[in-house]
């Protein structure tokens, strides 16, 4: 990304609309562009699988991605098959151990990505950040970030950040990184957080993506009201998106409705995203 | 200087502004007067009568008139009304340089170079001084514009000053206008004692040719031929000179004083305007122009508008532009005024100064872009010279006092534009036309490269419009490329509407509208220049040329709804209102009709019920929205509008509504409307109408075919009788050819002359009899028998089977809105319905009812890595941080705090310590439910786990490291939830009651209040579960108990009467159920309950009847005089002094026996604690 930096990116639609969460959107415009070269063709499809995959539509996937399909690609159905069966997991983190203890290709920026986020899947953040380390594009920082965020290392995510910055300021990661570093950091950071969510559904799309974002934002500041219409525009985009539902159960109770009015948005999310990491910490807790 | 209008004439010698009107009169060279309107920038009028140069001109300023006067020595008073000259003045001996008129008098003044002035009565038409003195053509003469005063310029060098008090005196004296016809010659003969020359200025070293006052200072400028522009002082001994303005290089012609700022404008023959600062004496602005030397120049009394004339025409123009800078957000105007930045809320209209500008720029703003993130202000500066232009970025002050507001430090650089690009980004297009991207502190982020660009645009975050000389690019700044591009030349300014889906481009006499890809969706064309606008809520644009208010319909429609004097610029428009700024800077609100387009637009998005209620409902009559309608193809909607019946009929026609042209047709009758309704009739197969149509014009023979077609025998049968009446020969055969009807046909044969045809047709027809007959008649010698074809058809229609009564069946048409009744439009509503569904209440999930004590789980940590001690050597992998969890549980002894936090286990044992919670099971619920809201969740990259957000209630100033959660329970909703445990009790619904009431219970030491009435209210909502959950569970006790044995009946009363006494300590009735008997007891209470409000004879009732059957034949455990407490466990009265074991969370009393176990209210809490002060956390304590 750093190399086409200064020079228009044909890919920058695909690209932002996914990383924005728009992920129709990022397909729809993947099966619209029309590259110039080989390589931005790989691209492109990467990430319109990515897309499929954040769709959840895995067999698309790993029906489409073949046997002869450039490396690249097979990192993105790699990912795929982990997500899309809880059996295979084992077998594939194993052979992902195995390839990770081998010399990797670290050029190979997508696989590094989806290795990473395998083992991130697995909570196993030690090899994610090892992994990620190895690449230099501007998602594996934004991905580092999120590791490091998910460690409570908000010092060492601040570091990272700066150095996407300096990579490239405006980039849409950057800005969503900015973000994540915001809403972590906290207090007057919080404002400035939702300020770059808001501009970015302003300036593309809302998505649940961002709108969960500003909500998170709010709820952060205490405005309660205010994520109260962000949620619910976001509920009315789908009604069974397991961020939203679970923004929802701490903001109705922060709300003072009444205790059934959680619950049900609890046994939603328990009906429909039973592997969800919030809910297994919840039951966890149950037991 | 901006030049607002330019014509081409001959040379222009004379200028006259209306004062009122957007008039200018310019008298030429070549004898003609023209009437100018520079506001439409168009010739009113021309007024050619004098013979030869007209050098005098002067609007008067209340009637319609103005003076002209020439080198024909004839001064001419005009009426512009009747366009015609009224009468001429004559007297002068020589040209004629200057006319005015007097600005109060019936007085005209004029300077000629037959070496006098003179001042006539215009309406007495005769000369009432004449001022002599001047010893050279006298080139200018001016009333002052409040004293009597004369100020004449001389080719002698001179500039004098006159006094024409005594010609006012007798002017006024009453009788006087006698003696002015005397005076006249009582001057002429005596010398002037009328008008007195006050002062000779004498400096000037060629002759002077222009000299004017000040309008409001003792000051008069000059110019002569010797270049200079001097200013004179006078005071009522002397004048003198004060200064001279040196820089034409040719004959000043004209020099005038800026009717409002310390300025003089003079021009010359040496093709130059120019502008001089009153109080340096230097030049300002100097304009100039190729090949025409400058004669003349006019100000405009009220307005910043001058003209000058020249060689080949004159020019209008104004020194500085007069457009407010001001930008709009949500409620709120931020313009600015005299070296303010003002912000006007548009609700409360509260208009208040929020910080002064930074001085030190000669010129205005030129233009603003407004931050509302973060309240940040740019101010753009354009100098003369474009590439001095600055901008300055302002922060403006939070708190500020209107009256003296602060003046923050800006930060100010070079260039043309700049805008907000994103909350702390903003373009600046610099003076080699790059464009820099700098943050908020001004330093430059980066640089971009964009295609040639000549000014740049606000077009919502992260992207810009871009002007370059023909078009306007939408251009992304983050991408660096273009989006899209629209050729319009110019554009000016641009104006998005408040969901940025549509924009609106103003050039200068041009708009566009676009959307937000710059698709082009209309174009329109003014003849006069676009000013402002700004976007009505339903998406219409408002918009202000000079003179008018108009809107613009994405649709491209548009029309004028209001005049307006003078230019304003458009703020804000809502509903009747225009919001807008005048050149005074004044917000202003003005009230317009906005049916007009409101009606289009409801058109234009087929909102017929909308249309309907405005046909029905507004003034919309006229005949320009019926023709709007007609042209737009709405002729069904016309028609409603439409009386006369012409119109309405030919509006029927086009819409096909057969109905009503039929009705509009029989009240107009005539001849072509029949004939076009018959038409269009035949054509929809409304053959009755047809046939009335045929009827109605005579029309036979279409109506017996109408009838044949039809099948209509009789009538049919009708018009051949018809016909033969009319002696219509051919007609009736017709008919009867139709019909079938061979013996008619004979006899009209026979009766026409046609004599053998007539055999034939018998013949033929086998008519025998009449064929003989006929025979018979043929005269032998003369008429020869026609053979008959043996193989002779009969010609002959087939008889129609059945006649066609009806109308021809038409397709069903969905009918229009405006034919029928209004369409249902239940479609809408349904898609919302499944969204507000609350209130069901739920079972809760079935997870919760585990029996067996909680088991705590360890304080969840991620798991350790897999490859600890697989270090490759270059990256260690940080260790875990302590999350803002954590630090909750660090930061405070808060049970609810750890709950949140996830920490259960720390959260029990605060629980235990502080309230003496030793069974958690009751708490299971809560604490799930409380640590659920504890972290939100937002998502990070796509298809990875969720990253966690705290909110936490001391955010805004907690560090990192003080951090405490937001509690998310509130006292209020605690007691706004007892509510619904007041109606399971009321309802019976007893057990259900209990559990609610033991939620609240438990949850309140759950609770962080702020004060001590919170914690008092706290206290007392305890005080209330634990009553109702002692008395509810005491009532479900009581129906269990059996009732055979005198003991258990005493037991049941002893329970009964502690039911009415809880109840009642909690209801206020204690005092009726004092002194009732027990068994009656358990009645009432039921009555109670069932009857919350209690009628008082109700209970009076049951009193008496409880007092009637009062035995106390039974020894009860019941003291009525001794206060007590109820041991919650046993239910027995627990009397004052005797001992008692309380629970520390609830403050339920027991008997002792009952030490060490469970708290039968709160099922948590043993019932006996440590002593403890209260189960409420207070916000301070931590």
């Amino acid at each position: 990304m750093a190399a086409q930096q200064g020079d228009v990116d044909e890919l920058f639609d695909v690209k932002n609309a996914y990383y924005i969460g728009s992920y129709q959107q990022c397909i729809n415009e993947a099966q619209k562009v029309k590259p110039s070269a080989p390589e931005k063709e790989t691209e492109r499809d990467m990430f319109l699988y990515r897309a499929y995959i954040a769709q959840r539509k895995y067999a698309v996937v790993l029906d489409d991605i073949k046997g002869n399909s450039p490396p690249e690609l097979q990192a993105v159905k790699m990912l795929a098959e982990y997500l899309s069966s809880d059996s295979k997991r084992d077998a594939i983190v194993a052979d992902l151990d195995q390839k990770m203890a081998r010399s990797v290709d670290a050029s190979n920026t997508t696989f590094l990505l989806m290795a990473a986020s395998i083992y991130y899947h697995e909570m196993n953040t030690d090899a994610a950040l090892r992994t990620l380390h190895q690449g230099e594009s501007l998602e594996c920082m934004a991905m580092t970030i999120q590791v490091l965020l998910s460690l409570d290392r908000v010092d060492l995510a601040r570091k990272e950040l700066k150095k996407m910055q300096e990579q490239d300021e405006d980039a849409t990661l950057t800005q969503l990184a900015t973000a994540w570093v915001n809403i972590a950091v906290g207090g007057e950071k919080l404002q400035d957080a939702y300020y770059i969510f808001q501009e970015m559904s302003d300036k593309y799309s809302s998505t649940l993506l961002l709108l969960n974002g500003q909500a998170a934002c709010y709820m952060a500041q205490n405005k309660w009201e205010e994520a109260e219409g962000v949620l619910q525009e976001a509920l009315d985009k789908d009604s069974s998106h397991p961020e939203t539902l679970i923004n929802l159960i701490v903001l109705t109770q922060h709300m003072g409705k009444a205790p059934e009015v959680t619950n049900r948005y609890l046994s939603q999310l328990k009906d429909v995203h039973r592997a969800h990491p919030f809910l297994k910490d919840y039951l966890a807790k149950v037991t | 200087m901006l030049t607002k209008f330019e014509t081409k004439s001959a040379r222009v010698k004379g200028l006259s502004f209306h004062p009122k009107r957007p008039w200018v009169l310019a008298s030429l060279h070549n004898g003609v007067i023209q009437l100018w309107d520079y506001r439409m920038c168009t010739l009113i009028d021309k007024f050619d009568e004098h013979d030869g140069p007209v050098r005098g001109i002067d609007f008067h300023k209340q009637q319609p008139l103005f003076v002209s006067g020439g080198d024909d020595y004839k001064i001419k008073v005009w009426n512009y009304k009747l366009r015609r000259c009224l009468f001429t003045l004559l007297g002068h001996l020589d040209y004629i340089r200057t006319t005015f008129f007097h600005h109060e008098y019936p007085w005209i003044l004029s300077a000629s170079d037959d070496q006098t002035i003179r001042i006539w009565n215009w309406q007495s038409r005769t000369c009432v001084c004449v001022l002599t003195g001047h010893n050279h053509y006298v080139m200018c003469a001016q009333f002052h514009p409040a004293e009597d005063l004369v100020v004449s310029a001389s080719l002698d060098q001179t500039v004098r000053v006159w006094d024409i008090s005594g010609l006012r005196k007798k002017n006024l004296s009453p009788g006087s206008v006698e003696t002015d016809v005397r005076g006249i010659s009582g001057v002429d003969l005596f010398g002037a004692s009328d008008a007195v020359v006050k002062h000779v200025l004498e400096g000037h070293d060629r002759g002077v040719n222009w000299a004017a006052f000040h309008p409001t200072m003792p000051l008069i400028v000059s110019g002569a031929d010797d270049r200079q522009v001097k200013i004179w002082r006078m005071n009522e001994s002397k004048a003198w000179e004060l200064d001279t303005c040196r820089g034409h290089y040719n004959n000043v012609s004209c020099a005038v004083f800026h009717p409002r700022q310390e300025l003089i404008l003079s021009n010359s023959e040496d093709k130059s305007i120019r502008v001089w600062d009153m109080s340096k004496r230097t030049g300002v602005q100097t304009f100039r122009r190729d090949h025409d030397r400058f004669w003349v120049l006019g100000a405009h009394p009220n307005l910043n508008l001058f003209a000058a004339g020249h060689d080949s025409g004159m020019i209008v123009f104004k020194l500085e532009r007069e457009r407010p800078a001001y930008a709009v957000h949500g409620n709120m105007l931020y313009y600015v005024k005299d070296r303010f930045l003002r912000q006007l809320d548009f609700n409360s209209s509260k208009d208040t100064a929020v910080m002064q500008l930074r001085s030190g720029s000669k010129f205005p703003v030129f233009s603003m872009s407004y931050n509302p993130a973060e309240n940040a202000v740019l101010l753009c500066t354009r100098a003369t010279n474009l590439e001095n232009s600055t901008y300055d970025l302002y922060s403006i002050p939070k708190e500020s006092d209107s009256q003296n507001p602060d003046a923050p430090e800006g930060k100010r650089s070079s260039g043309l534009t700049a805008v907000w690009v994103a909350r702390n980004r903003f373009a600046v297009l610099d003076r080699m036309h790059s464009l820099l991207i700098k943050n908020l502190k001004n330093e430059i982020v980066k640089k971009v490269q964009v295609p040639s660009c000549e000014e740049i645009f606000y077009a919502g975050t992260g992207s810009l419009l871009l002007r370059d000389a023909d078009g306007v690019t939408l251009f992304d700044v983050q991408q660096k490329r273009s989006l899209a591009t629209v050729k319009i030349a110019k554009v000016k300014y641009v104006v998005w509407s408040s969901d940025t889906s549509h924009v609106a481009l103003l050039a200068k006499h041009a708009i566009m509208i676009c959307n937000r890809k710059l698709e082009s969706l209309c174009n329109i064309h003014e003849n006069i220049r676009v000013k402002s606008g700004a976007w009505e809520e339903s998406g219409v644009f408002i918009y202000t040329t000079s003179n008018h208010i108009k809107y613009a319909l994405t649709s491209g429609d548009h029309g004028i709804i209001r005049t307006l004097d003078l230019p304003i610029y458009v703020t804000r428009v809502r509903g009747n209102s225009v919001y807008c700024l005048d050149r005074e800077c004044r917000p202003r609100v003005l009230t317009i009709d906005p049916t007009e387009y409101r009606f289009k637009l409801a058109l234009v998005n087929r909102k017929y019920d909308e249309v309907l209620h405005m046909v029905r409902n507004a003034k919309l009559v006229g005949q320009s929205i019926i023709a709007y309608l007609q042209k737009k193809g709405y002729p069904e909607v016309a028609l409603h509008f439409v009386k006369d019946e012409k119109t309405r009929f030919s509006l029927a026609l086009e819409c096909g509504n057969i109905e009503v042209a039929l009705e509009a047709a029989k009240a107009l009758d005539e001849r072509s409307c029949w004939e076009r309704l018959g038409e269009a009739a035949l054509l929809q197969g409304h053959h009755q109408v047809v046939e009335m149509c045929y009827q109605r014009t005579k029309n036979f023979d279409k109506l017996t075919f109408l009838y044949l077609i039809t099948g209509n025998l009789a009538k049919l049968r009708k018009m051949m009788k018809i016909a033969e009446i009319r002696k219509d020969m051919s007609g009736h055969y017709q008919a009867a050819l139709y019909l079938g009807d061979v013996s008619e046909r004979v006899r009209i044969l026979k009766n026409c002359g046609q004599k053998s045809l007539a055999y034939l047709t018998a013949a033929t027809h086998g008519l025998d009899e009449e064929a003989e007959a006929l025979k018979e008649t043929f005269d032998p010698e003369k008429d020869t028998v026609p053979e008959v074809d043996p193989n002779a058809q009969l010609l002959q229609p087939s008889p129609p089977i059945n006649p066609l009564d009806t109308n021809w069946p038409l397709l069903t048409v969905s009918k229009g809105f405006f034919e029928g009744a209004i369409a249902a439009k239940d479609g809408f509503m349904d898609a919302q319905e499944g969204l507000g569904e609350e209130g069901g209440i739920k079972e809760e999930g079935g997870g919760w009812e585990v029996e067996e004590d909680l088991d705590l789980p360890p304080e969840l940590d991620i798991p350790a890595g897999a490859g600890g001690g697989a270090e490759d050597g270059f990256f260690v992998p940080p260790t875990k941080g302590m999350s803002p969890a954590q630090m909750w549980c660090n930061n405070s002894q808060l049970p609810v705090d750890h709950i949140l936090a996830g920490s259960f286990e720390t959260a029990m044992r605060l629980l235990h310590d502080q309230v003496g919670v030793v069974s958690f099971i009751p708490y299971k619920a809560l604490f799930m439910q409380t640590m659920s809201r504890g972290r939100t969740c937002y998502l990070g990259l796509p298809s990875l786990p969720c990253l966690r957000g705290h909110p936490q209630r001391n955010w805004k100033d907690c560090g990192a490291k003080q951090g405490l959660p937001a509690v998310g329970l509130r006292l209020s909703d605690l007691i706004a939830r007892l509510q619904q445990c007041y109606q399971l009790t009321t309802s019976g619904r007893f057990e259900e009651a209990v559990e609610r009431f033991r939620v609240i219970l438990l949850s309140v030491p759950l609770l962080v209040v702020d004060n001590k009435q919170e914690i008092a209210e706290a206290q007392q909502l305890i005080t209330i579960c634990r009553e109702y959950i002692v008395g509810l569970t005491m009532e479900t006790e009581r129906k269990k108990l059996p009732k055979e044995t005198l003991d258990q009946q005493k037991r049941l009363c002893e329970v009964n009467i502690c039911v009415v006494v809880i109840h009642t300590s909690v209801s206020f009735l204690k005092l009726i159920f004092l002194c009732v008997c027990f068994p009656y007891r358990w009645l009432f209470l039921i009555s109670y309950h069932r009857v919350k409000s209690v009628p008082t004879i109700q209970t009076r009732k049951i009193l008496s009847a409880c007092e009637k059957t009062l035995t106390d034949a039974h020894q009860l455990n019941y003291d009525p005089h001794n206060p007590f407490d109820l041991c919650a466990a046993s239910f027995v009265p627990l009397y004052r002094g005797r001992p008692v074991e309380k629970c520390p969370l609830s403050g339920a009393c027991y008997c002792p026996t009952y030490k060490g176990q469970i708290c039968r209210v709160t099922q948590v809490g043993r019932d006996s604690g440590p002593p403890c002060t209260t189960p409420v956390n207070l916000k301070s304590s931590s």
